[in-house]
């Protein structure tokens, strides 16, 4: 089918278009405690179309996607195309080229070898040598193993065919003391399995488990400085990438500018972000993004100055961005200080939250508390309840950043994260 | 008119029985889910403005679901071609045979289940609706929405943009097994208007939505939406922080919905219960609220986004009364997992598309209206909270906490709207707190659909929720 779409798309005298062929091969596990509750196999393709028209002698240019299925028939595939050739009419946007051909699209890539049963047997093993107890355990699990096959074709002459490996596994914890038990959630992504990370971060997640079940509730700090060491804080980071980002810019609901500081009177550390092409065993580790920009290493923000705007290419064209791209990896040097430096005086450090959110918009942070541990001098206290909230247009002023980085998928930032004077809500 | 069936699954429709017939020889239970979805979306902003096919829920493909030895295996594909179902079950039969081999090598034990029921049930549902998404006019729907957002960026002085959105999908499900054959074709549609503010570096954005078990006919009550949506956004860019701490308040429809989602709803989903990760399964019969909390939740309970006739797993749709007058009575469960917990299932075995396990999910969770006034709510209130817009939320099923985050509060003193607004809010509390310190209820009600569930942070599919005001204490921050 896809083929006859392109054939079509070639025929049908629209301005541009562009093809996204995604094959799918996943292997799926459910488990319950360690017993099977469904296992799943799932082998499809999608086909997606854009068609690009231009409108008005070309002072505007529009746009109309659908996805054609790979059953459909070939005058089915013409109907839809046809009916994509004058939707795109209806909508006005300033006009802008497609991504053009590169040394990159030209280049001969290496394809990743993507062993589907190797890796699933591999997320399997790993959950059934966890250090579990009579008190900590294991819930239930779900595991996805996917290879995926993406090629992109456009009018423009690109056609790129990346294969790569794309894991997720869910995993839920329990801990219990007496008759009462809860639970903790997890969810982590990568290219295969990372054992060693799993285990170490079940581990821990185990030991939070039993924290919780010791814990007073969180006094009424009123204002506080918090400490975030788990994957809660690449909430805060991608705060920093939105920000970077040409449509935010565009449509001016980013006010960060070029070369000039994101803030005034910056007292803490000051962040640099990278967006990467490739970092070790990420899902997305992709050549080129979904139109086919060639990713590439680019600094986003160096000590806490914007360097440029990354986004998709509508908005990067608007912007004049040369060598755009839409980025996937990010990474986060870390700031001035040593763990040890940062693990001093009074602090909330909140390992568990309900949802913790950073609005990109807004830039207002939110999170209740499930599991923190109030650290005042020697004296580390669990806590739980209540919730913290404030604003990243207050916090970048004052944050601080460990010297020492983690990986968490497609990011890589500094091990701890603290934020200064952050609203805490109490319940005590 | 009638939402018609669709063309393509009436096609393969005696594949796919054939299908299940030669897949029966190897496994004791075999099913057929099979989807064609077709859609529509506009969406409008100052600087983009896009049309496409594809909405949340649009899909064509199958699954199947077997079972051998007590386990139950799917696979889902989208090239089934009706000619060569042969192919199709021969393929279906290796590649679980490929993953049975993984699981003997890692000794991986079956929670066995037993066997499904196949009890005879023939349905054909189409149901009525003005327009499909598939024949809609688009330029005049481009046309009115790109109204709407010109006329919304003139009502505001702050006004950097205003998104319009309006989506609609025309669903078509085909369920077969061995003994079923049931299908349906409905369409649903939704449509938001959200304006974004901006004042010194400061955003905020409005949002107002309309949604319902209809076609793009719903979108002429988009346009009454603008005014309202701008001014909160507005209110927001002059609102204050809220002083932290425990207050009367009064949830708008939409909070009250949040909340029936978040206590309730994902409270008392019974896979929950078959993995003992919910503690409303040991309060079935117990108080959890006061006398004036009764909720439903059931396709059946309201008409939105996801009043169907059978669910993903071919049983009928239902209506439970999951509270009654403060008494935990039952939840709600999927086939698989009623199985297991040896009762009837309710209709809520949802996936979110064909490609997708299929999960105990909320449909319409809804609170029943009470006989109270607005304005007797508020003036009965010494010092709180109106709390209108949603953003998000997060339960704790199995601690029984509960997180909001409400997009704007109006300041209530001595029983009376003080004009003071503060935003955003994060109320989050103890459920059985929550309501059983329900005092009072308005006697009218409101359903929202244009919002989308997640079970965890994955498998997002459309419900909807609501209810009346309610007046209620929690802790606000």
């Amino acid at each position: 089918m896809l083929n006859t779409i392109i054939s079509l798309l070639k025929k049908s005298g629209v301005h541009a278009w562009e093809v996204a062929n995604t094959k799918t091969q996943d292997w799926e596990f459910y488990f319950i405690r360690h017993e099977l509750d469904q296992n799943r196999v799932k082998q499809v393709e999608h086909i997606n179309v854009r068609v690009y028209q231009l409108i008005e002698d070309g002072k505007f240019m529009g746009s109309a996607s659908a996805e054609i299925a790979p059953t459909a028939t070939e005058s089915e595939a013409q109907a839809l195309i046809d009916d994509l050739a004058y939707r795109a009419t209806l909508v006005k946007n300033l006009p802008y080229t497609l991504q053009p051909v590169t040394e990159a699209h030209q280049a001969r890539r290496e394809q990743a070898k993507v062993d589907v049963p190797r890796i699933a047997r591999d997320f399997i093993e790993t959950m059934t040598r966890l250090p579990e107890t009579a008190t900590e355990d294991v819930n239930s699990y779900e595991i996805f193993v996917n290879k995926i096959t993406r090629r992109f074709i456009t009018s423009a002459g690109i056609d790129v065919e990346e294969t790569y490996p794309s894991g997720m596994i869910e995993v839920v914890v329990n801990a219990r003391k007496g008759g009462h038990e809860i639970e903790l959630y997890r969810i982590y992504r990568s290219g295969t399995c990372d054992a060693e990370g799993l285990k170490k971060d079940l581990s821990r997640t185990m030991q939070y488990g039993k924290d919780r079940l010791r814990t007073i509730p969180t006094p009424a700090l009123g204002k506080a400085d918090v400490l975030f060491t788990t994957s809660d804080a690449c909430n805060i980071y991608e705060y920093f990438v939105k920000r970077t980002d040409a449509q935010m810019a565009y449509r001016k609901m980013s006010d960060w500018q070029i070369g000039t500081p994101i803030a005034e009177d910056i007292r803490g550390d000051r962040v640099t972000v990278t967006a990467l092409r490739e970092l070790e065993n990420s899902s997305c580790n992709q050549a080129f993004d979904g139109e086919g920009a060639p990713i590439r290493d680019t600094v986003l923000l160096r000590d806490s100055v914007p360097q440029r705007y990354l986004g998709n290419r509508m908005f990067s064209f608007y912007l004049g961005l040369e060598d755009s791209f839409i980025p996937s990896n990010i990474a986060v040097e870390g700031g001035s200080h040593t763990e040890a430096e940062l693990r001093n005086g009074r602090y909330l450090e909140v390992v568990e939250f309900s949802d913790f959110q950073v609005d990109e918009m807004t830039g207002d942070i939110f999170g209740e508390i499930r599991l923190a541990y109030w650290h005042d001098g020697d004296q580390v206290t669990p806590v739980s309840g209540g919730s913290l909230s404030g604003s990243m247009l207050d916090f970048v002023k004052e944050m601080y950043l460990s010297q020492e980085t983690v990986q968490y998928n497609n990011l890589r930032i500094p091990a701890l994260t603290l934020l200064k004077n952050v609203t805490v809500t109490g319940i005590q | 008119m009638k939402a018609p069936f669709s063309v393509y699954l009436t096609e393969i429709k005696g594949g796919l029985q054939q299908l299940i017939r030669l897949l029966r020889r190897e496994y004791d239970y075999v099913s057929v889910l099979a989807t064609d979805s077709r859609g529509l979306a506009v969406r409008i902003s100052q600087h983009a403005r896009s049309v496409s096919s594809e909405t949340m829920t649009t899909e064509r493909g199958i699954v199947v679901r077997v079972r051998q030895n007590g386990q139950y295996s799917e696979y889902a594909l989208n090239d089934f071609d009706p000619a060569d179902p042969e192919g199709a079950a021969e393929r279906i039969s290796k590649a679980l045979s490929e993953q049975q081999k993984i699981l003997a090598v890692t000794n991986s034990k079956v929670y066995e289940t037993g066997l499904l029921s196949d009890e005879p049930v023939t349905l054909f549902v189409e149901k009525e609706t003005e327009q499909l998404p598939e024949t809609a006019d688009v330029k005049a729907l481009v046309e009115q929405c790109t109204a709407i957002s010109d006329k919304a960026m003139a009502l505001g002085e702050d006004m950097i943009e205003c998104v319009v959105n309006a989506q609609s999908t025309h669903i078509c499900k085909l369920f077969l097994t061995e003994h079923r054959d049931m299908s349906q074709s409905y369409v649903y549609s939704e449509g938001v208007v959200a304006p974004v503010v901006s004042r010194d570096g400061r955003n905020q954005v409005g949002y107002e939505s309309v949604s319902g078990l209809c076609g793009p006919e719903l979108f002429d009550q988009l346009k009454e939406k603008a005014a309202l949506a701008v001014r909160v956004a507005e209110e927001l860019l002059d609102a204050g922080r809220i002083e932290p701490g425990e207050y009367d308040i009064i949830t708008s429809p939409e909070v009250t919905g949040l909340i029936a989602h978040e206590a309730f709803g994902h409270g008392v989903e019974m896979d929950m219960f078959v993995k003992n990760r919910a503690l409303g399964q040991e309060y079935i019969g117990k108080r959890v609220g006061s006398d004036l909390v009764t909720m439903h939740e059931g396709a059946l309970c309201a008409e939105d986004v996801t009043t169907y006739a059978f669910d993903d797993e071919g049983t009928l749709a239902g209506d439970v009364i999951e509270i009654d007058h403060g008494i935990l009575k039952t939840g709600i469960c999927d086939a698989l997992s009623a199985l297991r917990l040896g009762i009837a299932p309710t209709g809520n075995g949802k996936r979110e598309n064909f490609e997708h396990k299929a999960y105990t999910r909320m449909t319409n969770t809804i609170f029943d209206s009470g006989t109270d006034t607005l304005e007797d709510m508020i003036a009965s209130v010494h010092h709180g909270y109106l709390l209108e817009g949603m953003e998000s939320g997060m339960e704790d099923p199995k601690h029984w906490g509960i997180q909001c985050i409400i997009k704007l509060g109006r300041e209530i003193k001595n029983g009376r709207l003080t004009g003071k607004t503060v935003a955003p809010i994060i109320m989050t509390g103890y459920v059985p707190d929550l309501l059983g310190n329900i005092s009072m209820c308005s006697a009218d009600r409101q359903v929202f659909g244009s919002g989308g569930c997640g079970k965890g942070y994955k498998e997002w599919v459309k419900v909807a929720d609501g209810g009346p005001y309610l007046k209620t204490k929690a802790r606000l921050g």
